[in-house]
């Protein structure tokens, strides 16, 4: 799963150029005048950044450079069981790594603190952190944060809030920040900016774990030569 | 096993592949004794619909025998035979427990990237590209069906595998379509496009109540097998003005019901045709909105345009003035297939809806690249060409009205990439 969505990243940059190229273009048409020609052109501009993959501005900034290695990933979806249950399932820590495949475990040492373990294909490693509940309100909120001296600063809340006849709303912010004092490799990986796109992803699988039971895939499935790239448009 | 992948536009192949498996606990895998192609293959092969990739296999509307269920399939066991439903529904989400199932929340493992397109995830569907789950498709000798209790249904033993294998896709869009349309007993229902969900559209609309049903396509064959099979009028719209010969076979009214069963690639005549052509080639619109536009212009004052032809994105000169002006109601969807398939087992067992006849070339697998030939091409009176891996040689055993071509020209073979 989440293999698949660190190869794609390009592909989601993609297809959101070509959706804001649409959009912009849709805008830009709506009001023409003068001032819609900038948007006509960015629109002309995301298309080719959409259809292409290619992308002048980006490669005439040098892409590396506009990097800011923060994570911070907001999140809002509803999930369609009864509060105290989501609640439950995500105050149980160790249930993070059953939708959140880069957590490889993460065991409850007291009621507390908790030990993290985190692991990416390609990462070059595993990198460990502990961290503390720093808030914990039964069925309506969930804050923890990692302790001092973690290689890597992780915290995260969980709100939940009952959504008339559909279950439950959740508001979640997830987010890994580089720690004082320069970066080990493998917490560099984890902040690379394409990593954001895996913790959207894996915390949308948490709605897919409590209501499917399971995470969809096809990873694994037969396919013919992949002799061209995603075909985009 | 032998699969028939998406290689480019215009472009098809068979290739081998490996056998699918079981990836989670709710899949089954299903040894693939028919499949069918559909209108929507032909967006994809044409190269309308974005986030196609070489090596993609194609096909949805299938039906088979179940060899394998993972732990958590319940319903099912093997050598069951089951028509599968095309678009692919947890069973769990708000979206399915209310039977909607092609807005399921849960099976597109592309979710959040489709939600950055289309604002909000939709269901997975077979063999119909990436932003749809990019899972593999029926053209195969086996296929993957996850979430399997819901998807793939028992066909009872009095219904033959001709019939069956319809009501996986072609036979609940029609009926959704007609459903859709709102149809009051009395009412004159317009369906434009005489292809395999044209047909199924015509006669649910009989059957829920429509008085007279008008089939508009330009394709003579079609049109003739709306005519005997269907049981409907039909106009030729190359023929004829569309408007006008609705209104004139209307007292002036207008059909109550518009069904667009055509979608993004709708041809039409003259300077209309050019401008949506130039427009998509550029890119400035995906979709070519001929019958949408014709729909909500002939519909009568306060009826219902229903619209289960496929679009991908966007496009222009749609006549929203006639739309609010006039009062009218416009739906459209994928189909939600499941809600619809022990229904329609019980149509067809009264033979009040009858697909059988729309399989026209029953087609080895190995032949799959020159069975959309023909159907793109819409040449060889071909209504669908079904596609049965299980059979290497010529002969079908039967099948209805076997036209096939395919068979006695493929001596030479087909390309089989190995
Ligand atoms: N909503 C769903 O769930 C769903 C499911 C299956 C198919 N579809 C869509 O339904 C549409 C029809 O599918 P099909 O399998 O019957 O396709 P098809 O290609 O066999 O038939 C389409 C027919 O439309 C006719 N046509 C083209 N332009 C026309 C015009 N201007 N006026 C009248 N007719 C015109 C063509 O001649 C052809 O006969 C496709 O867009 C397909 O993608 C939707
Ligand atoms: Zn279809
Ligand atoms: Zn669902």
């Amino acid at each position: 799963m989440s293999r698949k969505i660190v190869k794609n990243v390009g592909t989601t940059e993609r297809i959101v150029s070509i959706a804001l190229g649409a959009y912009l273009g849709y805008n830009g048409l709506k009001n023409l005048r003068y001032q819609s020609v900038p948007a006509l052109l960015a629109s002309g501009y995301l298309f080719v950044r959409g259809g292409l993959g290619y992308c002048p501005i980006s490669r005439w900034l040098g892409k590396k450079d506009i990097h800011n290695p923060a994570i911070n990933v907001k999140a809002v979806m509803t999930v369609n069981k009864p509060r105290e249950e989501v609640y439950r399932y995500w105050r149980a820590l160790a249930n993070l790594p059953s939708f959140m495949p880069h957590l490889h475990e993460v065991a409850e040492i007291d009621e507390r603190r908790s030990h993290w373990i985190a692991e990416m294909p390609g990462m070059g490693g595993k990198i460990e952190w502990d961290a503390e509940i720093v808030k914990d309100e039964p069925n309506e909120l969930i804050g923890w944060q990692s302790i001092n001296g973690s290689p890597v600063k992780n915290a995260g809340k969980v709100q939940f809030y009952d959504a008339p006849r559909r279950g439950t709303e959740m508001r979640v912010i997830f987010s890994y920040h580089p720690p004082a004092g320069g970066l080990g490799t493998a917490a560099a990986k984890l902040l690379n900016p394409l990593f954001k796109g895996v913790i959207e992803n894996e915390i949308y699988n948490f709605k897919r774990v409590m209501e499917a039971g399971e995470i969809p895939t096809t990873d694994g499935q037969p396919a013919g030569k992949r002799t061209g790239k995603l075909k985009l448009i | 096993m032998k699969a028939l992948c998406w290689n480019g536009v215009k472009d098809l192949k068979v290739e081998k592949v490996d056998d699918p498996k079981i990836l989670n606990e709710r899949d089954a895998i299903v040894k693939v004794t028919m499949s069918s192609v559909c209108g929507s293959d032909l967006h994809l092969i044409n190269g309308f619909v974005p986030s196609m990739q070489a090596g993609d296999i194609l096909g949805h509307e299938f039906i088979g025998e179940i060899v394998e269920v993972g732990p958590e399939v319940r319903q099912l066991a093997v050598g069951d035979r089951v028509v599968v439903v095309s678009i692919i529904g947890c069973g769990e989400c708000e979206y399915c427990k209310d039977e909607l199932w092609s807005l399921c929340d849960n099976s597109n493992p592309n979710g959040i990237l489709q939600k950055k397109v289309f604002q909000y995830p939709t269901a997975g569907i077979f063999g119909y590209s990436h932003l749809f789950g990019g899972y593999a498709g029926s053209h195969a000798e086996y296929i993957r069906v996850p979430f399997a209790d819901h998807g793939a249904f028992k066909i009872p033993d009095d219904i033959p595998d001709e019939k069956a294998v319809f009501v996986s896709d072609g036979v609940p869009t029609g009926y959704m379509a007609a459903e859709m349309a709102d149809i009051k007993p009395g009412d004159v229902v317009a369906v434009w496009g005489a292809g395999g969900v044209g047909q199924m559209a015509i006669q649910a609309a009989y059957h829920l109540g429509a008085e007279r049903v008008i089939a508009i396509d330009s394709v003579d064959y079609r049109l003739a097998a709306a005519a005997t099979h269907s049981k409907a009028e039909v106009i030729n719209y190359r023929d004829a003005d569309v408007l006008d010969v609705l209104k004139e076979s209307t007292g002036g009214r207008g059909p109550d019901c518009c069904i667009d069963a055509v979608g993004m690639e709708a041809n039409s005549t003259g300077i209309e045709h050019y401008y949506d052509r130039t427009k998509q080639f550029l890119k400035l619109e995906t979709d070519r909105p001929a019958v949408l536009r014709q729909a909500i212009a002939a519909c009568r004052k306060g009826g219902t345009v229903s619209v289960v032809g496929v679009y991908a994105g966007f496009a222009d000169k749609i006549p929203l003035g006639l739309f609010l002006n006039k009062g009218l109601t416009m739906r459209g969807g994928q189909m939600h297939g499941q809600r619809y398939v022990p229904l329609l087992f019980e149509l067809i067992r009264e033979g009040r809806i009858d697909p059988a006849f729309m399989l026209t070339h029953p087609t080895p697998l190995r032949d799959g690249p020159k069975a959309y030939e023909l159907f793109n091409g819409r040449t060889d009176g071909c209504m669908r060409a079904v596609i049965m891996p299980q059979q290497a040689t010529e002969h079908i055993a039967g099948a209805p009205s076997l036209i096939n071509i395919v068979d006695k020209e493929n001596a030479v073979g087909l390309p089989v990439c190995e």
